[in-house]
C-alpha cells in the first residue's frame, strides 16, 4: 500500500484463525493502523487481497463490511445522540429490524457495561465511556471479524480489565479479533497470537512460542528448592531438556535453567527431578515476554539500520 | 422504514428543547417580516381630489398586502433552507469526515444512495422544521393574496428542487473539502457563485445558465400574479424580467422556464450524486471518473450548443445581450468609431468569449479533477506492473490525462466549428468570417492551453498547479490593471500584448481579431496581430516545454 511514493504497507501477509485473537504490535509508523483500515475497505491497497471470512475484501468490499466491525483508534462519536440511540442508528444501518434491532442494542450496551448510561447524551460521556460506546456500537451487528485500532487506549485498569473479559467471551464465542495496541502487557494477556509489523511489513507472526523458537528464545524455568540439594547441576545435565544452569540466589536453592520445548518437555523435566529425589518446592515456566522479543526486535533492526 | 440517517438527524436536531427554541425563533421571525410588509402594503391613500368625502384617506387592500408579503416570505424559507441549510449539511459533513464518523458510515452495508439522501434530508432536520412553521403564512398569503395554486405549485416544485440541489452541492464540498470550518463557507460561497453569479451569464446569451435559481420560475409564474390591484400592467423592470422567463429558445423550438429548470438542474443534481456516490464508496476515488467527466463536459456542449444554436443561425438573443441588439448605437454612448451596423458584430465576440471562458472554466475543472497528480500516477503504474499490465488501462483513473483532454478539447472544438458554420450558413448573421482560421486557430490555443494545465496537473501537486494557473491567468490581467490606471493610451499595445498571456484574455482579443468589419478604420495605436502572435506562440511553448518535462518526469 502507498502513500504517494511512501511504502506504508510492504508485502504484508498474515492470517488469524478464527475464534482468536490476533495482536498486532510494532512501533509507530510500522503500519498497523494502516492495515486495519485496509482490512476494514477504508484503503485501497495498491495490489494484492484481503479475505474476511472468505470474502475478498477488494473485489466485494460491501459484503466484507456486513461481517466486520471496526472501532478506530480516535473514538469519534455523534456527540447529541443517546448511547443507545447511537448504537441504535447502527443497529438499523447493518439492517436489523424491531425487536431483534432492540435486543441487540441492549445486549451490547449490556456487554459493554453500559446500561446505566444507554440515556445518556454522548457527549457527556468521558473517554473511557466513549470507547466503551464505541465498541457497543461495533458489537451491535454481531460481526464475525473485529477490528480493533487501540481499543483500551483510554481505558481505565479497571475497564481494561473488563475489556480484556468480554474480547475473550467474544473470541470463545467464534469471532475472530484483530487488535492492535500499543500496551504490550494487554496484548500479551489477551491475545493467542501476534504479529510484530515493522516497517509496513509482518516481522514476526505466531504464537508467543513459535515466535520465541523463531527467534531462538527458550522458555525459561524457574526452579526453587526446599533445601540445597549439591547434585542438581549434574542430574540437569543428564535431562536433554535442559540447559544453561544458572543460580539465581545465593542460598544454594533458586535456580534458572532453560527448557528446549513446550509444555510436555516441562513436564517431563519436573517428572525426572522428583523422582531423582530433588526438593523441588517451586517449578515455573517462565515464557519470555512480549516486552522482551519487541526490544530485542527494535534493537536488532536498529543494528541492522545502521549496517 | 424510515433512513436511519434522516432518523439520526431528527433525535439529533428536534428534541423538544430545539423543537421550542427553533419553532419561537421560525414563528416570531415570519410572523414580523410577513405581518409588517402584510400590513405595508395592505394600506394605501387614496389622494383628496380622487375621495368622495374630498380628504385624502387611507384604505386597506388585503390581496395588496399579501402579495408584496409573499416575496419576503419566499427570501426567509430560502434563508432557512438555502443559506441555514446548505452550511449545516456542508459544515456536518466536513466535519464528520475529518472525525472519522464518515468511516463508520462507509463500513455499514446501507447503499450509498440511501448514505446521501440521509445525509441530504438528516442534517437540516431544524431547517425543514423551520420551515414547515412558516407555511400557515404562505396559506394566508395565497388565499388572501389569489395566487394562483398551480402557479405557487410549480414554484414551490423548483424551490425544493433547488434546496436539494444546493444541499447535494455542499454535501459533495464536505465530503471534497478537507477542512471542516473552510467547508461551510466554502460551500455557501459555491452555492452563491454557481447559482447566483453564473446564472448571470444566461444574459449574455447562454440562456440555459439562468435555470440554476428558482428566478425563472419566481419572474415567470409568479410576478405577474404579484401586481398591485388595479394595477394594468408592470413596471419597465418587472417586464422584461417576465418576458426573459417566458419561453426559453433552445435549438429549434422554445421551452418553458420551469421545465427548463428541473431539466438544468436535473442534470446537476445527476453529476453531484454521481461524484457523492463514488467518495461514499471510497473517499480517496477522485470527484469524477474520466469516462463520466467526458460525459458530463459533452452534456455542457450540447446545453451550450442548444442554448447559443437561435444566436448563430437567426442572430435572436434573449436577456441583456437581446435587448442590446434591439438598441439604437448612436444612443448609448458607443465610440464613434463603431459603425451602427457593428453592433451584431459586438454581440457575437461577446458571446464566443463566453463560450470559451466557459470552456476554460470547465476544462481547468475536470483537469484539475481527472488528471492524476504524481502520487496517483504512481501508484497506477505500480498496481498494473504488479498485475503483469505493460501499462495503465486509458480509462483508468491513475491513467494519463493526454487522451482525455484531447477528447475534451475536440469535443468543444467540433462544437463551435458547428456554431460557426451555423452562422456562416444563416443568411441573417453576417457578423462572422468564413474562414477555417475563426475555427481553427481557437481550437488550438485551447489544445495548447488545455495540454500545458494537463502537465502542470500530472507533475506537481496542488500548490504548484494552482500557482502555475494563478500566475498564467491572473497576473497578466492585474499587470494590466497597472499599465490601465498609468496610461491608458500609450501602454495600450502593451497591454494587449501581456492579456495576450493569460487564456481568460487572449480569447476575447482573438475574438476581436478574426471578427470581420468591427474596426473599418484601423486603430493606429494597437495592433491585434501582435499580441495574437504572442498569445499564440506562448500557450505553444508552455505546452510543448511543460509536456517534455512531465515526459522527463514520468520516465523517471
Amino acid at each position: 500500500m502507498h502513500y504517494g511514493d511512501f511504502v506504508a504497507l510492504n508485502h504484508l501477509t498474515f492470517s488469524v484463525n478464527p475464534g482468536s485473537i490476533y495482536g498486532l504490535i510494532g512501533p509507530n509508523g510500522a503500519g498497523k493502523t494502516s492495515a486495519i483500515k485496509a482490512i476494514a475497505t477504508l484503503l485501497e491497497p495498491t495490489f494484492g487481497d484481503i479475505l474476511v471470512d472468505g470474502i475478498s475484501a477488494l473485489h466485494q468490499p460491501e459484503r466484507a463490511r456486513g461481517v466486520l466491525g471496526y472501532m478506530p483508534d480516535f473514538p469519534p462519536i455523534y456527540e447529541d445522540l443517546k448511547v443507545w440511540e447511537f448504537c441504535d442508528l447502527f443497529a438499523q444501518a447493518y439492517g436489523l429490524r424491531g425487536e431483534e434491532r432492540q435486543a441487540k442494542v441492549l445486549q451490547s450496551l449490556y456487554a459493554t457495561g453500559l446500561k446505566e448510561q444507554m440515556h445518556t447524551l454522548c457527549k457527556t460521556l468521558s473517554r473511557g465511556m466513549r470507547q466503551r460506546a464505541l465498541l457497543a456500537k461495533t458489537l451491535v451487528h454481531d460481526p464475525s471479524v473485529l477490528l480493533l485500532d487501540e481499543p483500551a487506549a483510554n481505558l481505565d485498569p479497571k475497564s481494561r480489565i473488563d475489556l480484556r473479559n468480554v474480547l475473550k467471551k467474544l473470541a470463545s464465542d467464534g469471532k475472530t479479533i484483530l487488535i492492535s495496541s500499543h500496551i504490550l502487557s494487554e496484548i500479551e494477556d489477551t491475545c493467542d497470537s501476534l504479529g510484530f509489523m515493522r516497517d509496513g511489513g509482518m516481522a514476526l507472526s505466531g504464537t508467543l512460542d513459535e515466535i520465541s523458537r523463531q527467534k531462538d528464545r527458550a522458555t525459561q524455568l524457574k526452579i526453587h528448592l526446599l533445601e540445597p540439594y549439591p547434585a542438581l547441576r549434574e542430574v540437569i545435565s543428564r535431562i536433554p531438556s535442559l540447559s544453561q544452569f544458572e543460580e539465581t540466589g545465593t542460598c544454594k536453592t533458586k535456580f534458572r535453567v532453560s527448557l528446549d520445548g513446550g509444555q510436555k518437555e516441562a513436564t517431563q523435566a519436573l517428572a525426572k527431578l522428583v523422582e531423582t529425589g530433588v526438593p523441588v518446592s517451586e517449578f515455573i515456566c517462565q515464557k519470555p515476554r512480549v516486552e522482551e522479543l519487541f526490544l530485542e526486535l527494535e534493537s536488532a533492526s536498529k543494528e541492522r539500520g545502521k549496517c | 422504514m424510515l433512513n436511519p440517517l434522516i432518523r439520526r438527524g431528527i433525535r439529533e436536531r428536534l428534541r423538544p428543547k430545539n423543537l421550542v427554541a427553533s419553532g419561537l425563533f421560525s414563528i416570531i421571525a415570519c410572523a414580523t417580516l410577513y405581518l409588517a410588509s402584510f400590513f405595508d402594503g395592505m394600506q394605501e391613500v387614496i389622494p383628496a381630489s380622487e375621495s368622495e368625502s374630498g380628504l385624502a384617506e387611507l384604505i386597506s387592500i388585503p390581496v395588496n398586502g399579501a402579495r408584496g408579503a409573499f416575496t419576503v416570505l419566499l427570501g426567509l424559507q430560502g434563508f432557512f433552507l438555502m443559506f441555514l441549510g446548505t452550511g449545516r449539511v456542508a459544515s456536518v459533513t466536513a466535519e464528520e469526515k475529518e472525525a472519522g464518523l464518515l468511516d463508520y458510515q462507509r463500513m455499514t452495508p446501507m447503499n450509498p444512495s440511501s448514505k446521501i439522501l440521509g445525509y441530504l434530508f438528516g442534517l437540516p432536520a431544524r431547517e425543514y422544521f423551520m420551515f414547515l412553521l412558516t407555511l400557515p403564512f404562505l396559506l394566508h398569503c395565497m388565499v388572501v393574496g389569489k395566487i394562483p395554486l398551480l402557479n405557487l405549485l410549480q414554484l414551490y416544485a423548483v424551490f425544493f428542487c433547488s434546496v436539494i440541489l444546493y444541499h447535494l452541492t455542499a454535501h459533495v464540498i464536505g465530503l471534497v473539502v478537507p477542512k471542516p470550518r473552510a467547508a461551510s463557507w466554502v460551500a455557501r460561497l459555491a452555492v452563491l457563485g454557481l447559482y447566483v453569479f453564473l446564472p448571470v451569464l444566461g444574459q449574455a446569451g447562454i440562456s440555459f445558465l439562468s435555470f440554476l435559481t428558482i428566478l425563472p420560475t419566481y419572474f415567470g409564474k409568479i410576478v405577474p400574479h404579484l401586481l398591485a390591484e388595479g394595477t394594468e400592467s408592470l413596471g419597465r423592470f418587472e417586464r422584461q424580467v417576465v418576458t426573459f422567463w417566458q419561453e426559453i429558445p433552445f435549438f429549434t423550438f422554445h421551452v418553458s422556464p420551469t421545465t427548463f429548470t428541473f431539466v438544468m438542474q436535473g442534470l446537476i443534481l445527476l453529476a453531484l450524486f454521481a461524484t457523492a456516490y463514488r467518495k461514499w464508496r471510497l473517499d480517496s476515488l477522485p470527484a469524477f471518473s474520466k469516462p463520466m467527466a467526458i460525459g458530463l463536459f459533452g452534456i455542457l456542449q450540447i446545453l451550450l450548443l442548444g442554448s447559443l444554436w437561435p444566436f448563430f443561425s437567426q442572430g435572436e438573443a434573449s436577456g441583456l445581450l437581446g435587448q442590446s441588439l434591439q438598441l439604437d448605437p448612436t444612443k448609448v454612448g458607443l465610440p464613434d468609431q463603431l459603425k451602427n451596423d457593428s453592433l451584431p458584430s459586438i454581440s457575437m465576440i461577446v458571446v464566443q468569449s463566453t463560450f470559451f471562458v466557459l470552456n476554460l472554466a470547465s476544462l481547468l475543472l475536470l483537469i484539475n479533477v481527472c488528471c492524476p497528480d504524481p502520487h496517483r500516477q504512481l501508484k497506477g503504474r505500480q498496481r498494473s506492473g504488479k498485475l503483469g499490465m505493460n501499462r495503465v488501462p486509458l480509462l483508468a483513473d491513475e491513467a494519463p490525462g493526454g487522451l482525455f483532454v484531447g477528447a475534451l478539447v475536440c469535443i468543444s472544438t467540433v462544437v463551435y466549428a458547428v456554431l460557426h458554420l451555423l452562422a456562416v450558413s444563416s443568411e441573417t448573421v453576417q457578423s462572422v468570417a468564413p474562414s477555417a482560421k475563426s475555427v481553427f486557430l481557437p481550437g488550438l490555443v485551447l489544445l495548447f492551453t488545455a495540454l500545458a494545465l494537463r502537465a502542470a496537473r500530472e507533475q506537481w501537486f496542488n500548490l504548484g498547479f494552482w500557482g502555475f494557473v494563478g500566475l498564467l491567468w491572473l497576473t497578466p490581467m492585474l499587470a494590466c490593471l497597472v499599465l490601465a490606471v498609468d496610461d491608458f493610451l500609450g501602454n495600450s499595445q502593451l497591454m494587449l500584448n501581456i492579456a495576450s498571456l493569460s487564456p481568460l484574455t487572449f480569447f476575447p482579443q482573438l475574438m476581436v481579431f478574426l471578427a470581420p468589419n468591427i474596426f473599418p478604420d484601423p486603430n493606429p495605436l494597437i495592433n491585434l496581430s501582435t499580441s495574437i502572435k504572442i498569445g499564440v506562440i506562448t500557450s505553444a511553448i508552455l505546452a510543448i516545454f511543460l509536456s517534455i518535462t512531465l515526459f522527463r518526469t514520468l520516465k523517471k
